[in-house]
């Protein structure tokens, strides 16, 4: 038995199937894109950025200590602004039907490149409620520090804004019928290896020739329907059409054989 | 289903030409020999041992030498169909020693090519072929003939080709592409190798069609 890999033998089995591997990949990918469309509900985000910056009125000028001081208060800050102090404020302000465990689920606090600024990113299935939420998020901050810190430097740096067609960040369709293509086109190519394996018969001069004492005398490929005859001929039609039939002894010694046989 | 006597019928087509191709293989891998008697079988059945059995009788007929088809499948007898002949007598009668060879074969209608039929089917063919009268028999058609092509049932369902083989020159398989199981094929081997019978090797039935094989079908075309 042929256990040993073959290339060459991969990609002819490949080849033979290659209408099955591509109706396999065409059917993940609509199958991906209906679920993106239709299934899955879209995901909009909304984003509020903050300017943390170290507000004092005793010196205008800046000093690199400061910064060094702002962006150690904004690692704070990040985890302040998700915490249930200020999410609890939140739901309470807008009457959310939910806990402040899933509201810290859709939002994302990013410190831009070591920045003072920071970004506070809400996801909701709504594209006005997720900028509702975000800015609400940001104004509570910004008030709850002042108390919590006793100091006041944090400012909204912009707002989160409702556009007149607000995109989704999730489902993005595409590519999930990227990633769909690329796990059809892997199935296929396991279903045609699987079918391989399980195609027992000859199918080739090369598996008789790997069994040990056979060799292929020739092949013969099946013949044309058109060629095919329809029923056999008969006799007399059959001497007509034989060309040695038209050599006169043979005629001769044929038309004998005739007589005799019936 | 009538078989395909594609070289009788399409002398010019690839399937004809690849008959040609094996008949030119068998005869170099036997060539030592005068008159040459071959079986034609296979591991299962209908995988195309009567079709490739007939249309080797023709190609090699078309050489000139005289040949005779044996219908040895006394089971389920295909060879009076083919040749549109009646079964009355064959080789059953020959084997029961009723009735002498050369009355019992009938024309085919082909120069060089004679019919023997299976007969009527008697209860114990294994034991018929089995008896002294057979190799009589095939002496006596090695006297008259040059090629004697015995058409016999599966290999791997009855004993009656493993007799045969051990009596013959030589044993074509006749494989069905894509149809035949490789582990099949290799029963098929190990029980002729126990009948001590000489393979001559494997005919690929219904293989299908390449480019290579066109280049036959292009060449004929030209040349004409």
């Amino acid at each position: 038995m042929e256990t040993t890999f073959s290339l060459n033998k991969f990609l002819k089995a490949m080849y033979k199937r290659k209408s099955l591997i591509l109706l396999i990949t065409l059917a993940f990918i609509v199958f991906s894109a209906v679920a993106s469309y239709t299934v899955m509900k879209p995901v909009y985000q909304a984003t509020t950025q903050i300017l943390i910056n170290q507000n004092t009125t005793a010196s205008q000028d800046f000093n690199s200590l400061d910064i060094d001081t702002n962006l150690q208060l904004i690692g704070t800050y990040n985890v302040i602004i998700k915490s249930p102090a200020i999410l609890a404020s939140v739901i309470e302000e807008l009457e959310l039907n939910e806990t402040a465990q899933s509201l810290t689920e859709r939002i994302t606090v990013n410190n831009i490149e070591s920045s003072q600024v920071i970004t506070l990113s809400v996801e909701d299935s709504s594209m006005k409620q997720a900028v509702l939420v975000a800015n609400t998020t940001a104004t509570v901050f910004q008030k709850r520090i002042k108390q919590m810190m006793k100091v006041d430097n944090v400012s909204i740096l912009a707002a989160a804004e409702t556009t007149a067609s607000p995109k989704p960040i999730r489902p993005d369709p595409v590519f999930n019928m990227a990633i769909g293509a690329i796990i059809g086109l892997a199935f296929g190519i396991g279903v045609t290896l699987i079918l391989e394996q399980l195609n027992t018969t000859v199918r080739s001069e090369e598996d008789i020739e790997e069994m040990a004492g056979l060799q292929v005398l020739g092949v013969v490929s099946p013949v044309n329907n058109d060629l095919k005859m329809d029923k056999p001929l008969n006799l007399t039609e059959r001497l007509e059409k034989d060309i040695y039939a038209n050599k006169e002894q043979d005629k001769k010694g044929n038309a004998a054989k005739i007589g005799g046989s019936y | 289903m009538p078989r395909k006597l594609v070289v009788r019928t399409n002398p010019q087509s690839i399937a004809a030409e690849q008959y040609r191709t094996i008949r030119t293989n068998i005869n170099f891998s036997i060539p030592e020999l005068d008159s040459k008697v071959l079986l034609f079988t296979s591991p299962a059945k209908e995988e195309g041992k009567s079709t490739t059995a007939a249309n080797m009788a023709i190609v090699f007929a078309e050489t000139g030498k005289k040949v005779l088809l044996v219908d040895a499948d006394m089971r389920r007898p295909t060879l009076f169909r083919t040749f549109q002949l009646g079964n009355s007598t064959g080789l059953s009668n020959l084997l029961l020693r009723k009735g002498n060879l050369k009355h019992s074969v009938k024309a085919s209608g082909i120069a060089n090519l004679d019919l023997l039929m299976s007969g009527q089917i008697p209860p114990n063919p294994a034991e018929l072929l089995e008896s002294d009268a057979l190799d009589e028999l095939l002496e006596e058609m090695r006297g008259l003939y040059d090629y004697v092509l015995f058409d016999s049932p599966p290999i791997l369902s009855v004993t009656d080709s493993k007799i045969l083989a051990n009596r013959c020159d030589g044993t074509v398989l006749v494989i069905n592409t894509g149809k035949s199981e490789k582990i099949s094929v290799e029963k098929a081997r190990d029980s002729l190798a126990t009948s001590k019978a000489f393979i001559v090797g494997v005919v690929l039935n219904n293989y299908p069609m390449t480019n290579e094989n066109y280049y036959y079908h292009n060449y004929n075309e030209e040349m004409n």
